[in-house]
């Protein structure tokens, strides 16, 4: 037993002999004994110290034992302190100590018995030890639970913020158990494919996105048991039943009761890369293109020379001119089919003067020999012949993708119209060029309208490569020019036309010429080979 | 013809486009000089005489857009035309006073001379 659980106990009488004999029957406890000759003495004490025990007599001038007891009582802290009263046993006192409704109260007759004193003394700072230890504990725990809670608080800080660093990434982040099913959905899968995580919780992850793996699925298990990761590329659908690609990679958790899936949607970028490999072939093309036109280019003059020097020869018969005039019609029909084709793909860097109205003519010459025009009833109105300055290529592609849509639009026939003027307006510059090409097609959906411009959107699925009117557009844009267009019914029929408005500017100072490499093959242009 | 007095320098590296180009240009009544090279026109040239130079564009050596240079330099007088087995423009060729590309024609080609030469003040 050390010092600190030493028990006070506290003595009260007002004769110091008693106090004495009090002393030497309860000093073998060992315990801390105090001593005080009157009520108010006891009083200072009990103020002082913590006491485990009041051995009081009754009967004290002043203030007695029974008053004593009444005023610790009233005080909160000495409420449960124990009272041993020391008194002849009368039956009142009896009754009054009984009355005692808390607290630890006893009492001893006199004469004193001394082992009877100690064991009441012992029991009682006994009990007051396991209260204080009680409290000790109690308070320790308090003290630790409240520690616990503060980390507890803190973890939970944690976790609400690494959730909310999950949310900020733009991958779609799932969670599911080894049956598939999904236990968390971040913000990114909400936005890659379209649904709400409390629609999908509980849900078959691929069940739900249709997933198709790139391997066989057991494969995938069996390294994902094996290693606790996977990686590779997986097709999926989004709500809207658009086919994504992505990135994902797979991670087991080390209970094995869960997986993590980290899907990074590469959709766009394999367009782009396939968009730039299709424009690295186009430039090859050109490449080869070139080469080929001057290969041929360079006899056809030869040829196409010798037969004017033998064109009204004097030497020649009737028959022998006849022969040269086929052959150098023939010849003729060479040179436009080289002229045609395989210049196509380069041309002049400075701007030259562009008919659109010929343009369009040399564009429909081809065109409409195709099989796709067939039915197609084609109505020009030209009111001018819309020279501007510009590059033909570029000019000639915004204008094929525009005519190559619109016969696309009408699989069934319908009527193509075609409106070159001059605008007069006093918004549009002067020398500006109005071009409209309408069609009796199938129209184009509202939903549609927003994304048609966009990169990559494409509703001819994969005969379009989503490329042909964002590159008009930007085509457009750099001659400083418009496009806009209307879908709309008129008489049970529906009309789509489309509208560019190109100014007549000085495009000398347009050093932007990015759009020439970015050229896309014309047959994907006008979802077909051209006829010639 | 009236052209006889117009002397044309046919340039280019192989011999008989060159001949040719020089054949029909004599058949529609110019007077032709040929030479094979760059090189050889400029000396050419420099002994005087020549109207107008008709130069391919690709050849080994000074290539033809490099030869327009060098004639716009030493006798800016002279119109050049440049005529090409490419269906292009080439990039630097805006100093020729004329493109005409070998898919064209002779009748092409004649039109391209009596404009540039009409141009430059030769009435024909």
């Amino acid at each position: 037993m050390n010092d600190h659980d030493l028990a006070n106990i506290l003595m009260v009488d007002d004769q110091p002999g008693k106090l004495m004999s009090y002393e030497a029957i309860l000093g073998t406890l060992g315990e801390n004994l105090i001593k005080a000759r009157s009520a108010r003495e006891a009083l200072d004490q009990l103020l002082r110290n913590d006491i485990a025990v009041v051995l009081m007599d009754v009967s004290m001038p002043e203030i007695d034992g029974f008053e004593l007891a009444e005023m610790m009582r009233q005080h909160p802290r000495f409420q449960k302190t124990a009272i041993i009263f020391i008194s002849a046993v009368h039956l009142t006192d009896v009754d009054r100590i009984k009355g005692y409704r808390s607290g630890a109260v006893d009492y001893i007759s006199v004469p004193v018995i001394p082992e009877l004193l100690r064991a009441k003394v012992s029991v009682f700072a006994e009990l007051h030890r396991k209260n204080r230890q009680l409290e000790r504990l109690n308070s320790e725990l308090e003290k630790r639970v409240e520690e616990r809670t503060a980390q507890l608080r803190e973890n939970e800080d944690l976790l609400r913020e690494r959730a909310e660093l999950l949310e900020l990434a733009t991958e779609a982040i799932i969670v599911r158990d080894m049956n598939g099913a999904l236990l968390y959905w971040n913000a990114g899968a909400e936005a890659l494919y379209g649904w709400k995580r409390e629609e999908v919780l509980g849900k078959s992850v691929h069940q739900l996105l249709q997933t198709r793996f790139p391997t066989e699925y057991g494969l995938i298990q069996s390294e994902l048991a094996k290693t606790c990761q996977w990686e590779g590329n997986l097709i999926q659908f989004t709500r809207h039943g658009h086919e994504v690609v992505v990135a994902c990679r797979k991670a087991l958790k080390a209970d094995g009761k869960a997986v993590l899936e980290i899907n990074r949607d590469i959709t766009a970028q394999l367009k782009a890369e396939d968009a730039l490999r299709k424009s690295e072939r186009l430039a090859a093309m050109g490449r080869v293109a070139g080469i080929i036109a001057h290969e041929i280019n360079n006899p056809l003059e030869a040829i196409t020379n010798t037969f004017y020097l033998l064109r009204d020869h004097p030497s020649l018969d009737e028959e022998a001119r006849y022969y040269a005039k086929l052959g150098e019609e023939e010849l003729l029909r060479v040179a436009h089919i080289t002229r045609q084709t395989l210049g196509f793909y380069r041309e002049s860097r400075h701007p030259v003067q562009v008919s659109i109205s010929g343009l369009l003519d040399e564009i429909l010459e081809l065109q409409m020999r195709r099989v796709e025009f067939s039915n197609i009833h084609l109505e020009k109105h030209y009111r001018s012949t819309g020279t501007i300055q510009g590059f033909p290529v570029e000019l000639k592609q915004v204008f094929l993708n525009l005519i190559g849509n619109a016969a696309q639009a009408m699989p069934d026939g319908g009527t193509l119209r075609l409106h070159v003027f001059k605008p007069q307006g006093k918004r549009t510059r002067t020398g500006a060029v109005c071009i409209s090409i309408c069609d009796t097609g199938t129209g184009i959906e509202p939903e549609n309208v927003k994304h048609l411009f966009e990169p990559f959107f494409t509703t001819k699925s994969t005969k379009g490569t989503g490329l042909g009117l964002w590159i008009s557009k930007g085509i457009i844009q750099k001659y400083g020019g418009s496009i806009r267009f209307r879908s709309l019914s008129l008489a049970g029929r529906r009309v789509t036309c489309f509208q560019v408005i190109l100014p007549d500017v000085d495009l000398q100072e347009i050093k932007d010429h990015s759009f020439a490499s970015m050229t896309v093959p014309l047959e994907d242009m006008a979802g077909g080979a051209i006829g010639v | 013809m009236a052209f006889d007095s117009i002397t044309i320098l046919v340039v280019d590296d192989e011999k008989i486009p060159r001949m040719l180009r020089c054949l029909i240009l004599q058949k529609h009544g110019y007077r032709t000089v040929a030479a094979e090279s760059g090189e050889e026109a400029l000396k050419l040239l420099a002994n005087g005489g020549i109207d107008l130079v008709l130069s391919d564009q690709m050849m080994p050596g000074i290539t033809g857009t490099e030869l327009i240079r060098a004639v716009k330099a030493s006798s800016p007088d002279i119109p050049v035309i440049l005529i090409s087995g490419v269906n292009e423009i080439p990039a630097d060729a805006s100093c020729a006073d004329c493109f005409v590309s070998k898919a064209g024609g002779p009748e092409l080609l004649f039109k391209a001379v009596e404009e540039v030469l009409a141009a430059h003040g030769h009435i024909c």
